[in-house]
């Protein structure tokens, strides 16, 4: 794996620039802006997402059931893409799954503790696209959101959505 | 054996960050004006040993002493400069400084989204990973000797 600076900074400069470009046309942010840049970010991990899922399983053999690909999520693809696994999978065994992450990697150098909370979710929303692309190029359509509390850890809610 | 204070200045003379953990007198002036004084002072007194230096350079300036403290310089290649006053007992602390750069600084200034370079740091995690530091050197104590 290459250096994993080279992706923190892009990642910051990334969620920078879109912020940036959506408050250049007025002159300040309000709450619709704000949720514009979020899925805009989330739309870009979505991609970042499905690709890198075919390339990370394409060793590995189809799986059970959606417990399955869960845990699959939570270590091999949180270790290739986050650098570490997943501390605690919940769920509820009727299609809602909690991840949470108690040293997520895009918010260790943001704060250990409450300063800051409020600039985290920008950060967060384009690993919730990230998730939400590889889960659906598995065959599982879902929501994904992200909360934090106490940086650096936070927890991914992804809720799978049956057709 | 203790650390007095620590000073960080980018290379346009702002101060981006001050901390004390030992001193017992100030310098009588206004913070603002202390900055600006030790940022002049010490771009003055590089140019000058730089000047007169009888032989070719490499370094530069690199501290100074009196009969109580001595002041510990380090300058980045991105023009960063690390100002550390010990007492007398500290030979050389351009390691520390160069640690404080390389593990503090870098991780948690410069890879933190929020911290606008150029700007005053405000990051706790930085003031408490930093403070960590210093207090874990095995030339602190919290008493002046």
């Amino acid at each position: 794996m290459a250096d994993e600076s080279l992706f923190d900074f892009l990642h910051m400069e990334i969620v920078s620039h879109i912020y940036k470009e959506q408050q250049s046309s007025k002159g300040e942010m309000d709450n619709k802006d704000r949720a514009v840049c979020v899925s805009v970010l989330e739309s870009m991990g979505f991609r970042v997402g499905q690709g890198l899922i075919e390339r990370l399983t394409r060793d590995s053999p189809s799986f059970k059931d959606e417990l399955d690909v869960m845990k699959f999520v939570c270590k091999e693809f949180w270790t290739k893409v986050f650098r570490r696994q997943v501390d605690n999978l919940r769920t509820n065994h009727q299609g809602t799954y909690v991840l949470q992450d108690n040293k997520f990697s895009l918010l260790t150098q943001l704060s250990s503790g409450k300063q800051y909370l409020d600039q985290a979710p920008k950060y967060l929303a384009f690993s919730c696209g990230v998730v939400r692309g590889a889960l659906s190029n598995l065959g599982m359509d879902s929501v994904v959101t992200a909360e934090v509390s106490v940086m650096p850890s936070c927890k991914f809610q992804v809720v799978v959505q049956k057709l | 054996m203790t650390v007095h204070n620590l000073y960080i200045f980018d290379r346009n003379g702002s101060c981006l960050y001050y901390n004390e953990w030992n001193r017992k007198k100030q310098a009588g002036i206004s913070k603002d004006e202390e900055f600006k004084l030790m940022y002049g002072m010490l771009f003055s007194i590089r140019s000058f040993v730089s000047k007169m230096s009888p032989l070719d350079m490499k370094e530069g300036f690199l501290s100074f002493q009196t009969s109580k403290y001595r002041l510990h310089y380090y300058e980045t290649p991105s023009g960063l400069r690390f100002i550390l006053n010990t007492d007398l007992s500290v030979s050389n602390a351009r390691d520390t400084l160069q640690s404080i750069y390389s593990s503090l600084y870098v991780e948690y200034v410069v890879k933190n989204p929020v911290c606008v370079l150029g700007q005053s740091l405000d990051s706790e995690l930085f003031s408490s990973r930093l403070d960590a530091f210093i207090k874990a050197l095995p030339y602190y104590s919290p008493r002046a000797a």
